[in-house]
């Protein structure tokens, strides 16, 4: 562990007060948000409180460590022991040796204190800073379902997996990375369910990062990813503390990172890419049609445009005459060649989601009048843009939104445009051309040992039960099969419910 | 990173080798619907396209809709061959010609009387004409009955196709009619069109050309033509008859019963019994009343199974005359029987096979025709009599 760290003071404290705030102070030299109060205990002995301002509880402390032991009565108890039994009111201490334990301890907001003549001192856990509150998770809404959602401080986070899995089983194993941030990375894992290899893994490939800082999930995603080439996420993210908890009763591996409200979900596959929580708080089959129309939406958000631009530049003859008539009368008019119209509607509506997202929200309306209006209405009458294109362009937008994942979307967005290409210059071949180097490249991704298409490819029927339909939670009798050794069965078989069930 | 560069070239190549050769995009291109062919003169070819005018359909930039105007327009090419009459055609029109959407086939009686293999060659051997476009032989010039404005449709090879597609006469598309040909029985038929007189007032080419009768080929010249009320004959042998109103007159209750078709389904059974060649008609139909003008009363059954009986012997009727004419007369197997022949007496037909124009005509025929009238219509009695005028039993 140590190694990360860059400044490295194993040295004891000593028993001098003045040696040990001036060993502070010069690690801590031009940190003005570092206060040292200096006081004296009962009249008789010298000390130095010491917190990073901001980071802890001013009220609290002063309440219980400043007052009481500044009082007349606390004079009587010499050792500092016997001050913290008998003086101190706070629940949380923890004794402190060394001049690294200190600044741990300052880091994190506990307050310390270091008294005369004492070569050890105690960090008291009265960290408390300015944290949003936990809030319903903005780019994963859903209609039924928990309306909380991780919060970027990791306390709250494993609060909110702790109050849903109250069984200790539910193992959470602290790690920190980053050489200046030290951030605070928590792996958590349900014992017993989880194939232990597959901690191992996750763990050794966490302790392989050595950067600066981690401001993100997405940078430790980034550097403990299987194929770092590939458009495909092979790490789920969430905000939902309902989708980590799931994703932990099948026995993966939950990531969660201080600083951020997007845990990380290891391993993952495409298809639970395409499925979302309410699937299975909705009738499974509402459930199981809203999946298929997923299914649907995920190959017309990719191929949508370059099907058309194929058709209409190759296949004439594919097209029903009618509305081959209609096509071509719109066309009449317009300048480019469609692959050039595809290509530029496509962009412009990537701009329009990309600004959409980065603008002020007081301007936000005038770019979408501007979008809808200029690009969409606009071309069309000018005689740029035939409607069949903005069309096209329309639902392929909205298909790719479909995606209960936003990364997943973006992803196969990308891979829109060298489809594009493809289906403007060879034809439906391309676009065939595309698809197979698509799936060949899907097949051959991995994410932490589980093939990324599993359970379609390599076939195992049992797992499809979750893949192609959402069965009832009464058939769901046995957990996916992700690698080595697994916990099969995580309910009781025969939960029909019928009438004469009762008993 | 030099083996991604090098997929990149390799992904890239392809692109700029191969890509684009036939890209055409739909608004460089003249969709062809209907194809005529006509035999100009004894050397010439006539080759007429009807296609499109995307502009006049509205929709689309600008704005400004069709409106009145003719939605097609036709174009004629003239050569020597099918080839020259394509180039030729090609020069007057300054979009690619594209047969794929070609639905309708069009051929004129003159060279429908000189032999259309040729013309089906070309059809089949290119690329792009369909199969399943409909054949037709138009009475008079090909290219007339394309050149027409039809009020409801939007082309006259639409209205072709919709009227085919109702099978109440002959459908045949191109691949049918290969089928026929190249069948031992070496006759075929083809749904003929005549151009129905415009109605007072209309423009003269403000009509359509309709199916009224049908072709019949010897090999690939065509040899005469059938009514429609025969070709309805030919159907029921054939087993594609689809919609058929029978009239008849029942022995009591002066007047005159009409019935429509449900359901039919006939059947050819061959039998070779000494050296005698015979063909047993075997028909079941399922009929509705539509008009009831006599005054029987439907409500009784008795009435019903008369009824059934003289539908029988009406549609037995037709079929003897339609017989009358094909198998005595133009002694042309557009019937089907050598197929069941050759079926069930492989032998004996390949002896046959030869001289099969000369056994057609004396193939003995028998009827077993079975009717059912399953549902006298929304009124019991006959409407409109008083109630002891009707006749209960």
């Amino acid at each position: 562990m140590n190694k990360q760290k860059v400044e490295n003071q194993e040295d004891p404290l000593s028993s001098d007060l003045n040696q040990n705030i001036h060993v502070l102070r010069s690690i801590y030299e031009n940190c003005s948000d570092l206060v040292f109060r200096p006081f004296v205990i009962g009249g008789k002995t010298k000390a130095f409180l010491i917190y990073i301002e901001g980071l802890c509880n001013i009220e609290e402390m002063n309440a219980s460590v400043l007052s009481p032991l500044m009082d007349e009565s606390a004079a009587k108890y010499d050792t500092l022991n016997e001050l913290l039994e008998n003086k101190i009111t706070v629940s949380k201490a923890k004794e402190v040796k060394t001049s690294t334990e200190c600044i741990n301890y300052l880091s994190i907001g506990s307050p310390l204190l270091l008294l005369e003549n004492e070569s050890i001192g105690f960090a008291f856990g009265l960290a408390k800073w300015e944290k949003r509150s936990v809030e319903e998770p903005t780019a994963e809404t859903v209609i039924r379902g928990p309306r909380e959602g991780f919060t970027e401080s990791l306390g709250v986070n494993t609060s909110l997996l702790r109050r849903k899995i109250r069984s200790p089983k539910l193992k959470m194993n602290p790690m920190s990375i980053g050489r200046y941030t030290q951030t605070e990375v928590i792996v958590a894992f349900m014992d017993g369910i989880m194939d232990p290899t597959l901690f191992e893994e996750v763990t050794k490939r966490l302790k392989r990062i050595d950067i600066a800082g981690i401001l993100e999930s997405g940078y430790i995603e980034e550097l403990i990813e299987d194929n770092p080439f590939s458009p495909f996420p092979q790490i789920l993210s969430t905000e939902r503390p309902d989708v980590a908890v799931s994703s932990l009763l099948e026995g993966r591996v939950v990531i969660l990172v201080d600083g951020t409200p997007f845990a990380l979900i290891a391993p993952t596959t495409l298809y639970s890419l395409l499925q979302s929580s309410e699937d299975y708080y909705q009738r499974f089959l509402i459930g199981t049609a809203i999946r298929w129309l997923r299914f649907v939406f995920v190959l017309i958000s990719l191929l949508l445009p370059s099907l058309y631009v194929a058709v209409s530049t190759f296949h004439h003859e594919m097209v029903p005459t009618t509305l081959l008539l209609s096509m071509a009368s719109s066309r009449e008019q317009v300048p480019f060649p469609a692959v050039i119209e595809a290509l530029v509607m496509e962009i412009t509506f990537e701009a329009l989601r990309e600004a959409g997202i980065r603008l002020p929200k007081q301007v936000g309306a005038a770019v979408s009048i501007v979008g809808a209006l200029v690009i969409g209405q606009a071309a069309v009458q000018a005689g740029i843009i035939s409607a069949p294109m903005v069309m096209v362009v329309a639902i392929t937008g909205i298909a790719s939104f479909t995606l209960p994942r936003y990364t997943a979307g973006i992803a196969l967005r990308m891979l829109r445009f060298p489809i594009m290409i493809l289906a403007g210059t060879l034809g439906l071949l391309g676009v065939m051309l595309g698809l197979i180097f698509i799936v060949i490249h899907l097949c051959a991704l991995r994410s932490f040992g589980v093939p990324y298409l599993s359970p379609m490819a390599p076939m195992k029927f049992r797992d499809m039960k979750d893949v192609l339909i959402r069965a009832p939670l009464w058939m769901l009798n046995t957990r996916p099969h992700l690698t080595g050794k697994f916990n099969k069965y995580r309910q009781a078989p025969h939960q029909k419910p019928d009438p004469s069930q009762g008993d | 990173m030099k083996k991604l560069f090098l997929v990149l070239v390799v992904l890239l190549n392809p692109l700029f080798l191969v890509g684009c050769w036939d890209r055409i995009e739909i608004n460089d291109i003249a969709v062809v619907t209907g194809l005529g062919i006509d035999q100009k003169n004894e050397k010439t070819i006539e080759l007429t396209a009807e296609m499109y005018i995307p502009k006049a359909l509205g929709g689309g930039g600008g704005g400004s809709g069709g409106g009145g105007g003719p939605q097609t327009y036709v174009r004629i090419g003239e050569g020597n061959t099918i080839a020259d009459a394509i180039s030729n055609l090609q020069e007057k029109i300054p979009r690619e010609v594209f047969w794929g959407q070609t639905k309708v086939i069009v051929i004129g009686e003159k060279l429908a009387k000189e032999g259309i293999r040729v013309t089906l060659d070309f059809l089949t051997r290119h690329t792009e004409p369909r199969l399943r476009a409909h054949v037709f032989v138009a009475k008079g010039k090909a290219k007339d009955v394309l050149a027409l404005h039809p009020p409801l449709e939007r082309s006259p090879s639409e209205v072709l196709r919709e009227l085919a597609k109702m099978k109440i006469l002959m459908d045949v598309t191109l691949m049918n009619l290969l089928q026929m040909l190249s069948g031992d029985a070496q006759a075929a038929a083809i749904p003929m069109v005549h151009i129905l007189p415009p109605q007072k007032g209309m423009e003269p080419l403000q009509t359509i050309a309709y199916i009224n009768q049908t072709a019949i080929f010897r090999k690939d010249k065509m040899v005469g033509q059938i009514s429609d009320k025969l070709t309805r004959g030919v159907l029921w042998f054939r087993n594609e008859i689809k919609l058929s109103n029978i009239t008849i007159k029942p022995k009591e209750g002066k007047g005159y019963v009409s019935s429509t078709l449900l359901r039919a389904n006939s059947q050819l059974i061959p039998k070779i019994e000494g050296g005698k060649w015979r063909i047993t008609l075997k028909a079941v139909t399922e009929d509705d009343v539509i008009v009831n003008g006599s005054n029987l009363n439907l409500m009784n059954p008795k009435f019903i199974q008369m009824l059934e009986k003289d539908l029988e012997k009406e549609i037995e009727h037709r079929l003897t005359q339609t017989l009358e004419k094909v198998q005595k007369e133009m002694k042309v197997d557009i019937l089907g029987f050598s197929e069941e022949f050759q079926r069930k007496y492989p032998k004996e037909w390949k002896k046959v096979k030869k001289n099969w124009d000369e056994i057609f005509p004396s193939v003995e025929v028998t009827y077993d025709i079975k009717a059912f009238i399953r549902r006298p219509g929304m009124s019991t009695t006959p409407q409109g009599l008083p109630e002891d005028e009707v006749k209960q039993k």
